[in-house]
């Protein structure tokens, strides 16, 4: 049971490493969003796996499907933000936020 | 433990196909994938609900989202990622998964035993009687999204 539980945490590290170098590399603001899906890929699973090895999957479960709600919430008005960007600057590049003014 | 290894690989592999991906929507496509495979592996840990939202609701929803919005972008062209972060990306991955690897069973050990007690009840009886404040929280979240997606594509008068 540890020995799973130190392979699904470790998966769930290099997921969240994954992301958080997506975020901090990347310009294209879709893709940069695709790096905090991949972070919250590694949270969910981390949440479940602790769950599962200390024999509380029920609890674990509800967590994990109330993670899954916020994030459908994020995931819709992150969108909407970037598609508002895009209308103002005709770029997905996050370099030229820094631009703007206001 | 070996279908459930192969599954984490896959959920790996995909996740950093994503990441690494020049085209949008195969990016988007691969991070669905990715959701497959979550979902499966939740399912085999016993946790059908939670599988069940992650294959319908990320795998799903989110996916049409982030393919909606590519195509009413179209513009993944006009910028350049940088190819160094590119080309580092899978050796510093593996080096991490290696110390990671080697790491974390040492730090799980130093992690305080926590009361392990088998549960009782069905997965409703924890979701709506247990965890009732974190219902409200999640309406207040879905109201928060729907009114923010509603003021962000808001048609704004001329008088403005």
């Amino acid at each position: 049971m540890n020995d799973a539980w130190t392979i699904y945490l470790a998966v769930a590290a290099a997921l969240v490493l994954a992301g958080l170098y997506c975020l901090l590399t990347m310009r294209n603001l879709i893709k940069l969003f695709i790096g905090i899906e991949v972070v919250s890929k590694g949270v969910s699973l981390a949440l479940l796996a602790t769950g599962w090895a200390r024999q509380s999957v029920l609890v674990a479960q509800s967590l994990v499907v109330t993670f899954i709600v916020v994030e459908v919430s994020l995931v819709a008005t992150a969108l909407a933000l970037i598609i508002n960007i895009y209308k103002n600057t005709k770029s997905l590049d996050v370099r030229k936020l820094a631009r703007l003014k206001g | 433990m070996i279908l459930q290894i192969a599954l984490l690989a896959g959920l790996v592999l995909f996740s950093a196909f994503a990441i690494l991906a020049r085209d949008l929507i195969k990016s988007a496509i691969s991070l669905a994938v990715a959701s497959l495979f979550l979902g499966v592996i939740f399912f085999r840990m016993g946790a059908p609900y939670a599988g069940v939202f992650e294959i319908s609701v990320v795998a799903g929803l989110i996916t049409v989202l982030f393919v909606l919005t590519i195509a009413l972008t179209k513009a993944e062209g006009d910028v350049r990622e940088s190819t160094l972060a590119r080309t580092v990306f899978p050796l510093f991955f593996v080096v991490f998964a290696l110390i990671d690897v080697l790491v974390m069973k040492g730090l799980l050990r130093k992690v305080p035993v926590l009361a392990a007690a088998a549960e009782a009840g069905s997965f409703s009886d924890v979701l709506w009687k247990a965890r009732t404040f974190d219902l409200v929280g999640q309406i207040a979240v879905i109201l928060a999204g729907v009114f923010a997606v509603l003021a962000l594509f808001r048609k704004r008068d001329h008088h403005e």
